[in-house]
């Protein structure tokens, strides 16, 4: 990873006293609308034209970014709208209620000493006339990119509660080539398809990678040993490691806990798979359950205090529940029409996704966290793998068509059509990140 | 009744054996070393894979009389190593496969093991649903 420094200036996040006039609840209809005048700047002179060319790009992007939610209409910035510094932290609310506006970002740019850029962003409440949040940074100058989708996300947490996915990245297993010849790489993105690499080189089988809370660090299924095992890397360092010393045992479905300190997963000892916990940089793994049968898929809930799981303990494969510690373990669905696998659980806590395999197909679904209200999302027939965006208001899951060949596709939780990711090639087994920091 | 099913079993796997594809081909180069032996152990247990329901690591009975002739042969080879490669079904989910996988390969692992072939001489692995193709297990020499 090159050199993304970035650093939370002094300007504290505003806290918010209580919530913008305009506030949704998810699944209302009702968009609202954010005017976005052009990034300004504080210098002058031809560093100042240069900025306010950087300051456009950004804004550009920021609209691009809030145009493709549900719960935001950009108006169009328009360039020559000059926007003066004063205006940033001051601004004109009438101006902006008489444009149709009921929210606002404004932002600027300025040069440091050391050639890096700062970027501040303010949201405000145009309607009531207030601050409803503020953020700045410091990027390296090639890093613009990484500041504008900050401020969207400051903008779409402003106006919507819920953090925003534009600053999260997206690690998945890229597919080529078909039957004997396929070929799987891990591969890494940023949310919205650009800064795509591989991880790995493509010589042998991996599977599941799955990404820390800030994304700096990388969990998945390797064969390079022979037999399937989980290893980790640091993402920028690129070398990775196995999780444990488990000899032959064949250890998969790792998960990070929210606080990136643990890795959940499974391991096999002969035909019996059981969960363990491990420190994410390795030691001696804490077994977590002792039924025979198969347990895997584990998630932990967004205070990390609790794992949801898949086990075929109860006769057919479902749905439990239990304190991380492996403590209180109990069953969540009961749904005698399927086999409900690979759960995961939102970031707001309040849902968990799972894969139902019934009548030959797959679907994705949600069920609340204390098991009522379950809902199918997608028709299938070869959908599985279910991440949830850091919003928690949308599921990027993995859709395979009757050739076998693979791609990933987002879900809202209205269960509108699916729509389908742009990726160089087939892809599976996808993993979206928390908001990186 | 059971003898007249081996003979009618036999039959069929001599049909699909190499042999009789042979009989068609060109004078093939005459096989040596670990490929003279997969072609021997082939034809000799009746076939190096077995097959199960979906979703089950039930041994069938088709399977038991396959995995019985293969044990006698490999239990007669000590120096060939061998690999149990277990798959699930393409229907499965990812990480369930490989469990499923797993607990196919340990259970014709374990059979083998019954019938008296050296523990240290078999290993183990899962494809999950990597392999297109039936819930199957595998019995690959290896060297």
């Amino acid at each position: 990873m090159r050199n993304i420094i970035l650093q939370i200036l002094g300007l504290a996040a505003a806290a918010l006293s209580s919530a913008p006039s305009f506030a949704q609840e998810p699944g209302q209809a009702a968009a609202t609308v954010i005017a976005i005048p052009p990034m300004t700047t504080p210098d002058t002179g031809t560093k100042g034209n240069e900025l306010l060319a950087i300051g456009w790009e950004a804004t550009q992007l920021i609209a691009a970014d809030l145009r493709q939610t549900a719960e935001l209409v950009p108006l169009p910035p328009k360039q020559k709208d000059y926007y003066s510094y004063p205006e940033v932290t001051a601004p004109n609310f009438p101006k902006w209620r008489s444009a149709g506006a009921k929210a606002l970002v404004t932002g600027f740019v300025q040069q440091r000493a050391d050639g890096r850029l700062t970027f501040g962003c303010y949201v405000y409440d145009v309607e009531a006339g207030r601050e409803l949040g503020r953020k700045g940074f410091v990027v390296a100058k090639d890093d613009w990119r990484r500041a504008a989708h900050k401020c969207s996300g400051i903008a779409f947490k402003g106006v919507t509660g819920s953090p925003g996915v534009f600053d999260t990245r997206i690690a998945y297993v890229a597919e080529s080539g078909v039957g004997t010849g396929l070929v799987k790489r891990v591969a890494l993105m940023d949310s919205d398809g650009t800064n795509h690499r591989y991880i790995t080189a493509g010589d042998t089988i991996v599977l599941t990678p799955r990404l820390s809370p800030e994304a700096d660090k990388l969990a998945f299924v390797s064969y390079v040993g022979g037999v399937p095992q989980v290893r980790v890397m640091d993402v920028a360092s690129g070398s990775p490691r196995p999780l444990v010393p488990s000899g032959n045992a064949i250890s998969f479905a790792p998960r990070f806990s929210p606080d990136g300190s643990r890795i959940a997963f499974s391991m096999m000892l002969g035909g019996n798979a059981d969960l363990y916990s491990v420190s994410a940089n390795g030691g001696y793994p804490q077994r977590l359950t002792f039924s025979p049968g198969i347990e895997t898929d584990p998630s932990f809930s967004p205070d990390g205090s609790r794992i949801v799981f898949e086990s075929d303990r109860g006769g057919s494969q479902q749905l439990y529940v239990m304190n991380a510690d492996g403590s209180r373990q109990r069953r969540l669905t009961f749904g005698g029409g399927g086999a409900y696998a690979s759960p995961s659980w939102s970031p707001d806590g309040k849902w968990i996704a799972f894969t139902l395999r019934s009548g030959g197909a797959r679907r994705i679904g949600i069920i609340a966290a204390d098991g009522s209200g379950e809902k199918i999302l997608t028709r299938g027939p070869g959908d599985e793998g279910p991440s949830w965006a850091a919003s928690s208001r949308e599921i990027l899951f993995q859709r395979s068509d009757s050739a076998g060949r693979t791609g990933l596709y987002r879900v809202g939780l209205d269960g509108s059509e699916p729509r389908q990711m742009s990726i160089p090639q087939g892809g599976s087994d996808p993993d979206w990140s928390g908001v990186m920091d | 009744m059971a003898r007249k099913l081996t003979l009618i079993l036999c039959l069929a796997a001599l049909a699909g054996s190499p042999a009789a594809a042979q009989r068609r081909a060109p004078a093939p180069p005459p096989l040596t070393g670990i490929d003279a032996l997969r072609a021997e152990f082939a034809v000799q247990s009746g076939g190096s894979i077995v097959y199960f329901g979906m979703g089950s690591n039930q041994l069938s009975a088709q399977a038991l009389q396959v995995l019985t002739a293969q044990a006698r042969w490999i239990r007669k080879h000590p120096e060939v190593v061998v690999r149990i490669e277990g798959n699930a079904d393409g229907g499965d989910t990812r990480d369930h496969a490989l469990a499923v996988g797993a607990r196919r390969a340990q259970e014709v692992r374990d059979y083998l093991v019954l019938l008296g072939v050296p523990a240290a001489q078999v290993t183990a692995v899962s494809w999950g649903k990597e392999r297109p193709g039936p819930g199957r297990v595998a019995t690959i020499l290896v060297r």
